[in-house]
């Protein structure tokens, strides 16, 4: 708390940040049409919770949720590689990054 | 943590006899890796790590590890058949399905929610892309796109409800987060927030009722033998790290999410059972009845020791395997459910393990799945009264789902066929059939 203040915040600023980019990260995945975008929706949220993260380190004033932000990027980076190459594969079978044309599996 | 390892190793090593395009060797060292990770589980027990704050130590019983070495052993042999099609690539498909198995042992039952954040994630990243393994398929591939969206989006929302926690309670060590609990900050408005989020993500990875919708388009995508792994081991580690999480670290707010949790169990069990009831893809209907089966385990949130679990998710998973392994013997791929017309005919192994597999999934009485759900509801009944009614009735529903599916598969032929099963899919009908019966016994 003392760290945030000296910057002349409060810890409110930091969570209604972190709850804004994760609100826009959500909304986001689910109305996007665009795989690309989807992917950077997903690594927005992601990047939402480090900065929680980031912030109640700073409160609890210890570094373990830091380390925690370590471990969230290398998630982040992992999934967007397999991501990547699904989008790719994806799209040498219908020709298309949208995600509507996606729809033959049905009853 | 031995067992870990020594997949993790049994990966690596089948990836490096994978160089020389031999199925059988990438296999036997995977066969080998299980049964090893299995062992080492079984004799070792806990294991105290030196780096003591941090990967303290996995108290994973040692039954879940084993359990969880054996049903991937079942997935794979059961799958083989379809992984040496590409002999290129069989001893990857091996290598990623150890390496998930790795992130299933370490979420299984957590000791701190940075290790099972990260569990979660080993065990999900090799699947998405195991489930888009047909490349030439625009089905397989619209599955793994909607596998990998749906899983990441619940993974960021479980992320964003183990940052909230920490805020409310400074640790990630769930026995330091329980002790703060305790003392009255689950009461908190970002306490309660985020064990809602966590509740959302486990719903997600395991499949339940409101967050079900991607089950059924996954599972009809995927091949067979990715659905053996898929349907069962992600489904058990994460029942089992739902209630570590839940029915041992939350328990002070207990009156908080049980009515959630009650409603999740009964919407995902008439969802699931009556959805079943018209579908014409076989893959789709194994998903809406582990989408019921999902609702069934909850049931042990509800119970003080949930014990219980272990032996319904046990006849869950063999009947599971033993009804997509005769689904795969029918023909490399199929999903028609017309296709099962007469399967229990073409083959005698067939024709009992798939009676054995529906009666256990419909709770009929010796068999394994009557005692698993039996135990479970009894022991939730006095917690959960109105509950377990309702679960009892859409059982009921169930049962005729599965009674269905037998009776096509015992209808009989007008022309006998004759199919051939493979040695190793002999072998997954037998045991799965003989942990079906002998389940009686163990009791």
């Amino acid at each position: 708390m003392q760290a945030a203040n000296s910057i002349g915040t409060s810890l409110d600023f930091f969570l209604f940040v972190a709850f804004a980019l994760f609100t826009i990260g959500a909304i986001g995945a689910m109305t996007r049409k665009n795989m690309i975008v989807l992917l950077m929706c997903i690594e927005l949220m992601l990047n939402a919770v480090n900065l929680l993260l980031v912030t109640f380190s700073t409160y609890y004033g210890s570094g373990d949720a830091q380390i925690f932000v370590f471990f969230t990027m290398v998630v982040a980076a992992a999934e967007a590689t397999v991501g990547l190459s699904i989008i790719i594969m994806a799209y040498r079978n219908l020709k298309s990054i949208d995600i509507d044309m996606f729809n033959q599996l049905k009853n | 943590m031995d067992s870990i390892v020594i997949i993790f190793i049994a990966g690596l090593i089948g990836l490096f006899a994978g160089m020389r395009k031999q199925t059988t060797l990438s296999l036997i060292v995977a066969i080998l890796g299980l049964i090893g990770g299995g062992l080492a589980a079984y004799f070792r027990g806990t294991y105290i790590s030196p780096i003591q704050s941090y990967a303290a130590q996995v108290p994973t019983p040692p039954m879940v590890i084993l359990l969880l070495c054996g049903v991937t052993l079942l997935a794979i042999l059961g799958g083989y058949q379809r992984y040496k099609q590409d002999p290129e690539h069989t001893s990857d498909y091996f290598a990623l399905i150890l390496f998930s198995l790795c992130g299933a042992i370490l979420m299984a039952v957590p000791s701190d929610l940075m290790l099972f954040f990260i569990g979660l994630e080993i065990l999900s990243i090799p699947i998405y892309v195991l489930v888009g393994i047909e490349k030439g398929s625009s089905l397989s591939a619209e599955a793994a796109i909607k596998y990998f969206f749906t899983g990441s989006f619940a993974s960021a929302i479980m992320l964003f409800g183990i940052a909230l926690l920490y805020g409310a309670t400074g640790s990630f060590q769930l026995v330091e987060i329980q002790s703060n609990l305790a003392i009255g900050i689950w009461q908190s408005p970002m306490a309660m927030i985020g064990s809602l989020f966590i509740l959302a993500g486990f719903a997600f990875k395991i499949g339940a009722v409101p967050f079900h919708f991607w089950g059924p388009d996954v599972y009809q995508g995927a091949s067979n033998a990715v659905l053996m792994y898929m349907s069962t081991v992600v489904k058990i580690a994460g029942i089992y790290a739902v209630i570590y999480v839940f029915a041992m670290v939350f328990r002070d707010s207990y009156f908080f999410w049980i009515d959630l949790v009650s409603l999740i169990i009964v919407a995902s069990i008439f969802y699931g059972y009556i959805t079943a009831w018209k579908q014409t893809s076989f893959r789709r209907l194994i998903a809406y009845s582990s989408i019921a089966n999902a609702g069934l385990m909850l049931f042990s949130l509800a119970d003080a020791n949930n014990t219980n679990v272990f032996f319904f998710v046990l006849a869950y998973a063999v009947s599971s395997i033993a009804l997509v392994v005769s689904n795969q013997a029918n023909g490399e791929n199929s999903d028609e459910l017309s296709a099962w017309e007469g399967l229990a005919w073409k083959h005698p192994l067939l024709g009992v393990s798939i009676v054995l597999a529906l009666f256990s999934l419909a709770g009929i009485p010796p068999m394994a799945g009557f005692f698993g759900k039996f135990f479970l509801l009894w022991a939730a009944a006095p917690n959960l009264p109105y509950t377990t009614i309702l679960a009892l009735i859409g059982s009921v529903i169930g049962a005729f789902v599965y009674l269905r599916l037998l009776l096509l598969a015992l209808k009989k032929p007008s022309v006998s066929i004759r199919i051939e099963l493979p040695i190793e899919q002999s072998i997954v009908l037998i045991i799965c059939s003989v942990l079906t019966i002998g389940a009686i016994f163990i009791i």
